[in-house]
Formats: C-alpha cells, structure tokens, sequence
C-alpha cells in the first residue's frame, strides 16, 4: 500500500518528519518498507498484513498515527445536500448471507472529463492511473477510506433496478459468460456473486465492473454502489477467475459495514464538486444490522502474558486513539465494544497485542524462563539424530562434499535410469502446481539429482567429484493418504581416467566401497553383505545390493555405461561409482554399545595357502566357507590376492588366503597348525573344487 | 720394537681414501697374518721380563690400530650413507596424494549450529512430515481455508487436503497433540513454497520453536531469541522487536537485528534502514493451544521461527539463493 504523507497529514495533525513517521508506524506494526520522495511529498510504501485491512486507506494508516502521537483524527466533510429525494429506482438482495449492505446514490446531469491535477496527483503518488472524474472520484474515496465503489452509466441499466445475487439464485444457472470492463470475456461460476439490472448481469460484485456498463465520456447519469461483501465469497471469486482488483483485496480483507455509508456520501461531495451535477437520495439496503462484539479484558492477564507491570490507567491509556470502546469494569477488568473496521479483534489476547504494540515492544523487557534442566526428547530421537550427523561426518571426513539438492524430479529422470514401472520409485507424489515439469514430483530417489550435480561441474572444469546428499525421498501411498517418508543417504563419486600425479592403486569400486565399510563400522553395524545387484542403472557386473540383517539397505556400483552415454558428458573413460543407503535400515542395525574384551594371552600364527579355481567363485563365498570350518582356534580369514592371467589357465584365477590361529588357552605348536591348516586347506578344496597352487 | 711399526701405520693411515681401504689396512696389520699379530707370535722367543713389557707395548699399538682404523671406517660408513641416503631423495615440493576432508553444506553448518545454540539451551529437536495434510499445515494453525492470510505462503498442492508443508510448524501441532504441556522443542527442516528468484527457492530450511508452560511470557520470547542471536551473530548485534501478524500467534512480532553487512549504517541488502528482518515469533495464540486440546488458561507459550538459507546468505555473503542448491564445489569448497 502506497500512503503519500500529505494527504495522511489532511486527517491528522501532526508535525513529524516523514522518516520518524515512518519509524513509528514500523514500530507500531505498519511497517514502511521505502520512502520515495515526490514533488516535496514523502510517499511511505506500508507492508499492510492481511489481518489489518483497516490500514489499506489514508484513514486508516492516519488513525495508527493518531493512536501513537495521541493526536485527534479528523475527518473531512461529509455532509451531503441530496437535491431531490424522487427516485424510480429498486434494489433487491437476493443473497443476503453474501451481500449483508448494499447502498447507493444517483447523480445526474453531471459532466465526465479530467479530473483535476491535485487530484490527479493524489492518485498517481499511490499507483492509480488517472481515467476520468468519475472513476478518479471513486478510486479516490477508495484509498481515502477504503472502500471499493463503484459507478455504473445510469442509461445502460435496464429496468431501474440493480438485483444481487449469484447465477444460481437469480437465474438458476449454473455458470454464465461475461465480459468486464477490461474488455476480456470470463466465464463467471455460478456461485460467484454478481450485480444485475432488470435483465443481464452487470458486474462482478466487489471484483470488476462490466463492459456494456462502464462509465465513458458520453455518461451523463451515475449509479454509486457501496456495498458489503461477504470476504469469503469475493476470494473465492477472484481465484477461480483469477482476477485481483484494488476492490476484491480489500473486500475478501473485510470492509467496514459502517462505513460504506460514509464512503458513499464522500463520493458524492466529491462527484458534485468536481463533475457537476444532481445528487439524489441515498439507497440503502441493510437487512440484518452490524452488532459489535464485545470483549472482556483482565488487567492481570495483560501484564501476566507480557511480562509487565502496568497500572490499569496505564493499560487503558495505551488504547486511546484506535476508535475502541472502552468501558471499566470494576478494578479486574474492562470491556471492549470493537468498531466493525476492527474485525481482526476477536478475543482477549487480539486486545493483548494492542496494548502491547503501542506500549512498545521495545519497552517489554527481556528475560530467560525459569524452567528445569534437560529436554524432554526420547532416548531413541537423540540416538538417531547422533548417529545421522556421525554418518554425514564420515562422508565429510572420507572427502566427500554435501550437496543440497531440491525435493522435486522429474518423471524423465527415472527413464534414464530405466526405472521400471512396477519399481516403487515409480510411486510418485504429483505436485497439482508446480513451478516447471522437471520439478512436478516429489523425488523417490537422490541420485538423478547427483548425476545433475556431475553434469553441472564437470561442464564447468571440475573434475575431481565426490558428492553425497542426505535427504528424504517420498513414496505415494494413494491419493488421499499422506506419503511414505523415507531417508537415505546417497554418494556419486566421479573420477576421469586423466592426467593424475599418483596412480589410484585400486579400482574405483573398492575406493567407494571401502568408504561405504568404513562408514557402516562406524556405526557398529557387523551383519552386511554385498550380493550381485540388478539395479538397471548400474553396470551389471561392477554393482552390488547393500545386504543389512537380511535386508537390502541399498545399493554401489558403477554407472551403467548405458546411462553415461545418454548424459550429455564432456568426459573421457569417466568412472562414475553411486551408492545409495536407506537411512532407516542403518539406524535399526547399528550396535554401538561397546563392551571391553579381555586383551588374547598367547600368540597367533599364520599361513598362507593360494588356490586355483573356477573364475566365477567371488570372495565372499571362499571366505564363507573358510569361517565356517568348525575350529574355534581360527580367529581371522582374509584373502590377500587374487591374479589371472600367465600360468593360470584361461577361466580359473588363484586365490591367496591368510589364515590366522590362536588359542586362548595356551601356544600352539608348529604342529598342531600345520595339521589343523592342512585339514582347513582339504576342506576348502572339496568346497570350491580347486587345487592348492604350488 | 712396536715403534717400528706405528710410525709406518701413521703414513699408510694417511693414505687411506675408503673404506675398503681402511679394511684392507686393518688387516695388513691386525689380521692372522698381519704385521702386529706376527710380533705377538714372537713374543714367546723372548724371555719372561722382556715378554712382559713388549707385550703391554704391542697391545698398546693393537688398541691404538684398531680404534684408528674404526674410526676411519666409520667416517668412510657416514659418508657412504649419506650418498646412499642422497640417491634416494624425492621432491618434497610436490603435492600430496589429495586426501583433503569434503565440505560440508554451508546450509547444514548454519542449520547445526542454530540447532546446537537452542539444544544448549535445553530445547529438543523434533521432526515431521514434510508432505503434510492442509489441516495441520494451515486450519490447525488458525488459517482457514479462503483466508487471506494463505497468501503469505505460496503452497505447493498434492491433493486439496494434502499440501507441501509450508513452514514447520505443523510439527509443533503434532507435537503438542502427543505430549503435555511443559513443551521446549525446535523443528528444523525443509520446507516449500511456489516462488523462485534470487532470494527465494521452492525448497529451503526452517528452524520453527515452541515453549510451553504455566508461566511462559512475551519477556521470555524476548530473552531466549536475544540470547540465541547475540550467540549466532555475537554479543554486541543490536536487536529490535515490532508488532506483525502471523494467524497461530497473538501478539506477533517480527524480530530485525542490526545490519550485519553494513553495521547498521544502511546499505543494499537492509534497504537502507541498517536493520535485517531475521526471525518471525509471537505468543502462541490461544485458539491453536485449544486446537490441540490445552487449556488456555493454565498455559502459555511461545513460538519462533527463522529461514535457514537467509541467515546462511547473511553470514557468508551469497548473494544469489540458487547457487546454494547448483551443488558446484567451487562454491561447496568455500565452507570447508
Ligand atoms: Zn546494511
């Protein structure tokens, strides 16, 4: 809302600079966001709140300025000569619930032309176009007072009469065309409130006038509307026809009932003196009477919820200049009567705020509550939101960087991923209105957005990635349901087979998968295995799912090829490894209460054994029959090399295994290792069909 | 007798230039068939006096060979090791294998440090739903349908009862429906609205608070939010409370804290005034505190809540919101 300080200063004397005005009113809670000079005015631009639609007029912003310079409001003329009282004119309410006051005033005779510069000035100071004096007067009286008016050329209504009612209610339709004065053809609900004449409808009530009814330069006769609308029904009118006037804000923001009457005689003082003319009678329709509601209002309470000590006076003092009124109650209490320009003020803690507002926050002190030590958080919520910051410091400290990536993808994004369509990322949460396509769902996975993230810094030279998100993806569970949130923990790590000072001495896979150990033993989780994943995306033979307690958690592997080519990638043999873990499955796995074991007493010995067998045999499988060998004097098993290629033939590979013994009773001999070694090394000769290497 | 040899041993000493030398030396002389050890064997021609005294003398000059030709040797040694050591030597300028730690996000460093100065001060951390039903999103909260105030939230629609959450406090909501009164909890988290420049995303990140209690007053609010800025931005930020509107808080109030850019004088970014907006808070009103089944009479409590991504820009001057979710790690870098 734009205010000129001038015309504000007309309704209220004060001698203030605009600037410590301003700060008062900001301080008040009309906060002055700029203050633009023009022609020796001062124009503040006011961030009204929704709750204060009194403030969207001079009067009203003049009236705050009253309540805190303790400055009387003065208002400007208002007394109407009507020049003759004959009238041949009807109006009828057809939807009172949605039109509770309807007035009106008609002006004859009068001359449309240019409006006058001091009024024209007004107007364009607060970002309304100068049209002609008919309309100008009615723009004018709007930000003067508030409220929106409106005047019809006379000689276009048909009949006489205005009728207000909605398609419905006058003519049993269930929706209707109309053109409004801006020229455009709407297709108008048929629950949405309209004004007619004896025949057609003839503007949208509180929203737009219509075009065959407009005021032009051939207008002689006027018809001013003011009226009440009901908030609710004009709201809900300008967003289905997606339309939003100066008139619609300030009706679905509540108008004041009373003073619709008062704007309409403004008008008309206005119309005369600057059109000319005959003023007739007052129309005015108001079938069920605006009654005030009354509040009660504690002293104790007021300094109990601010934390102040104010005398009653005091209390009431501060409450001077907003037009409430204020009748004392014994020394506990006061009542409060509330003027309908009021309508945010519906309770005690409203009467509260007021108080407070122009004693000043600034003057309510501050301190720290008496309360008891600790939070009441569950045992369960600290664990797991310790644990979640533990997993994203490892990520950080094994060198990846954190990204943050928005909560929305795209449907074509799991096409490149070959997502099929009985795959659960496929149970998209739709967005009804989103900002663009690509971000029309919320996202079942992270990794298309790390895939973007790649593509973005590879473009731009960097190419040495290692990216990880932690983010909650969504699952519809139905279109009425609330969807499942689950959160995961994703990584991409980008590496271009290009000029490097050192040589990586494993492959890339073992690099991420090794991080990905490291982070899970960090967490106390023990039972994982890796099997053979068949993600779509990941190539098929350098991808394993993520195996906790019995469970897939999730997922590592190298970017299918098949992806990579499709990306529009400035890279050469880039290797692209992608993990992805549901958080939950680590959270319920995860043991990290340690208990102290007892140091071993005597000292282990080793052997190493090489084997050659089928290719096809992974290491998890020689490793699983090695533990499983029942001797309680094997305390580890790790396999140390594994070699294809001259002196093995084609399609076998040799395995080197370390295997380590120890009792904790006593030291074994050479002997007792040697035998035991040889029925191990038997053992798993039998189990994988391979032969010692010698 | 020994003399006759010491002196010669003293000049072919001098010559000795290795340490194979040096060896060869020692054994000319100390070796079975050395010069020394042949007039040790003599020693058993000579009669017992004589024996007596040239041998203490031939053993004189053993010990003096020996410790002479050892210590030549161990100069020659020291000399070979560091030739030795000196052909092994790398380039020390050049970099090591990169092993730096990754960055975190400046937003999760700024959101973890709001969340450590409130849990310092005894507040919990609660979660919720972040796709969340119109009803505790906005009617719980005292914001009807076809209320004006729902244009203060741009809202992402799923379905008409299932939005985007808009802010977290739907969070407080839930919360206080499970639990009793007295209350002390933040909700961080991600949040969305349908607006995108440069100082607005579709996603970002709140920090919403509540407490609740018996005796919980508007000075409080006052006091913990003072305390929590002056922790985030130091001690001496000027902090101002004015009047505002938010539908679940009566009385509400917008909180500005000193211009942290320009320090108060007024630049760009304040607009001029020398004060950024930084935090929204109020008294919980007391149709949400009957909503979810509290007495109004018996509780108070307050409410606040602040953007992540505006505090984060504020602290590390980005000037362009979308370069936080871009993930480039020339930016990501700059936080580490
Ligand atoms: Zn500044």
């Amino acid at each position: 809302m734009r205010a000129s300080f001038d015309w504000l200063k007309d309704f209220v004397k004060i001698d203030a600079a605009p600037e410590a005005a301003a700060e008062k009113l900001t301080m008040t809670g009309l906060e002055v966001e700029a203050i633009e000079r023009i022609d020796g005015d001062a124009v503040f631009e006011v961030n009204v709140t929704p709750n204060r639609a009194d403030c969207l007029s001079m009067i009203g912003i003049a009236r705050e300025l009253s309540a805190s310079y303790n400055v009387p409001l003065v208002f400007p003329d208002l007394n109407v000569v009507s020049e003759s009282k004959e009238l041949d004119f009807n109006v009828e309410i057809t939807d009172p619930e949605l039109c509770r006051r309807y007035a009106g005033r008609i002006v004859r005779n009068l001359r449309v032309g240019p409006s006058p510069d001091w009024m024209k000035k007004r107007l364009e100071k607060c970002g309304i176009r100068s049209i002609n004096n008919v309309v100008d007067v009615t723009n004018y009286v709007l930000l003067e007072f508030g409220h929106p008016l409106h005047a019809f050329d006379l000689k276009t209504l048909k009949g006489s009469m205005i009728r207000i009612g909605t398609p419905k209610s006058v003519k049993g339709s269930a929706g209707l065309k109309f053109k409004t004065l801006d020229g455009t053809e709407r297709d108008i609900p048929g629950d949405s409130l309209m004004i007619w004449d004896a025949e057609r409808p003839i503007a949208v009530a509180g929203v737009m006038g219509g075009l065959d009814t407009e005021v032009t330069g051939a207008t002689t006769d006027i018809f001013i509307e003011s009226a009440y609308f009901e908030p609710t029904s004009i709201r809900r009118t300008s967003k289905k026809l997606g339309l939003k006037t100066d008139a619609s804000y300030r009706f679905e923001r509540g108008t004041d009932i009373k003073a619709l009457e008062t704007a309409l005689d403004r008008s008309a003082i206005l119309m005369k003196e600057l059109a000319g003319g005959t003023v007739y009678g007052k129309i005015d329709i108001y079938p069920k009477t605006f009654h005030p509601i009354e509040i009660n209002v504690r002293y104790e309470r007021v300094n109990k919820v601010l934390g102040i000590k104010l005398e009653p006076r005091q209390i009431l003092a501060s409450l001077n200049g907003l037009g409430l009124e204020i009748e004392e109650q014994g020394s506990a209490a006061f009542k409060v009567q509330v003027p309908p320009y009021r309508s945010d003020i519906t309770m005690e803690a409203d009467i509260i705020e007021e108080v407070a507002r122009l004693y000043g926050y600034d003057n309510i002190p501050a301190e720290l509550p008496e309360t008891c030590l600790g939070g009441d958080q569950k045992k369960e919520d600290i664990y797991s939101q310790d644990l979640k910051r533990d997993v994203r410091q490892s990520f950080l400290k094994a060198g990846f960087t954190e990204a943050v990536n928005l909560s929305f993808i795209g449907a074509d994004e799991l096409d490149l991923l070959s997502i099929p369509a009985d795959d659960a990322r496929r149970k998209l949460v739709r967005i009804k209105n989103p900002l663009r396509e690509e971000e029309a769902f919320m996202r079942t996975t992270i990794v298309p957005a790390l895939i973007r993230n790649m593509l973005h810094n590879v473009s731009h030279g960097n190419r040495d990635l290692k990216l990880f998100e932690a983010s909650r993806v969504f699952f519809s569970t139905g279109p009425d349901t609330l969807p499942e949130e689950k959160e995961r923990i994703a990584a991409l790590y980008f590496r271009e087979k290009a000029k490097t000072l050192y040589r990586e001495d494993a492959q890339d896979f073992y690099v991420v998968k090794g991080i990905l150990e490291a982070v899970l033993a960090g967490t106390g989780i023990t039972d994982v295995s890796y099997v053979r994943s068949s993600e779509p995306f990941l190539h098929p033979g350098r991808a394993a799912d993520i195996i906790i307690n019995g469970q897939k958690a999730g997922y590592i592997g190298a970017l299918s090829p098949a992806v990579t080519e499709k990306l529009d990638l400035k890279a050469s043999k880039p290797s692209i490894i992608v993990l992805d873990i549901d958080i939950a499955s680590i959270m319920s796995a995860s043991k990290r209460k340690a208990t102290y074991r007892q140091l071993p007493k005597y000292p282990f010995v080793e052997r190493d054994t090489a084997l050659v067998l089928d290719a096809a045999i992974e290491a998890a499988e020689i490793i699983g029959h090695l533990k499983s060998y029942p001797s309680d004097l094997i305390e580890d098993v790790s396999i140390f090399d594994v070699y294809q290629g001259t002196g093995i033939e084609p399609g076998k590979k040799s395995v080197a295994f370390n295997v380590r013994y120890r009792s904790p009773e006593k030291t074994l001999t050479d002997a007792e290792v040697e035998a035991l070694h040889a029925k191990l090394v038997e053992h798993i000769v039998g189990k994988t069909k391979g032969q010692v290497r010698g | 007798m020994s003399d006759d040899l010491k002196q010669p041993f003293l000049d072919e000493l001098k010559s000795v230039t290795s340490l194979s030398d040096a060896a060869a030396l020692k054994v000319k002389y100390l070796g079975k068939k050395g010069l020394v050890t042949a007039q040790i064997k003599s020693l058993s021609t000579l009669s017992p006096d004589e024996r007596k005294q040239a041998g203490q003398q031939i053993n004189e000059l053993k010990q003096f060979i020996e410790a002479e030709c050892d210590k030549k040797e161990s100069v020659f040694k020291n000399d070979e090791l560091k030739i030795r050591l000196l052909s092994e030597s790398i380039d020390i300028t050049l970099p090591g294998k990169f092993a730096a730690f990754g960055s975190e996000h400046p937003l999760s460093k700024t959101l973890g440090e709001v969340i450590d100065i409130f849990t310092r001060m005894g507040f919990s951390v609660e979660e919720g739903p972040e796709v969340e039903l119109d009803q505790y999103n906005f009617e719980a909260l005292n914001i009807p349908k076809d209320h004006p105030a729902r244009d203060m939230q741009d809202t992402f629609y799923v379905s008409d009862d299932i939005v985007l959450r808009t802010h977290t406090s739907p969070v407080q909501v839930r919360v206080m429906e499970n639990r009793k009164p007295p209350l002390r909890f933040i909700a961080p988290g991600k949040v969305y609205r349908c607006d995108a420049d440069v100082t607005h995303s579709p996603m970002f990140h709140q920090v919403e608070g509540l407490m609740v209690d018996k005796d919980i007053k508007f000075s409080h609010l006052k006091g913990v939010l003072i305390t929590f800025l002056r922790q985030l931005f130091g001690p001496d930020i000027p902090v101002r409370f004015r009047p505002s509107f938010f539908p679940f808080t009566e009385p509400s109030a917008e909180i500005d804290m000193g211009c942290i850019l320009c320090k108060s004088a007024g630049c760009r970014v304040c607009k001029g005034s020398g004060w950024l907006e930084i935090l929204g808070a109020g008294m919980v009103n007391p149709k949400v505190l009957e909503n979810v089944g509290y007495d109004p009479e018996e509780y108070t409590g307050f409410a606040f809540g602040m953007g992540i991504e505006r505090i984060a820009m504020l602290k590390y001057s980005i000037d362009d919101i979308r370069l936080l979710f871009e993930n480039d790690i020339r930016f990501l870098r700059q936080f580490s």
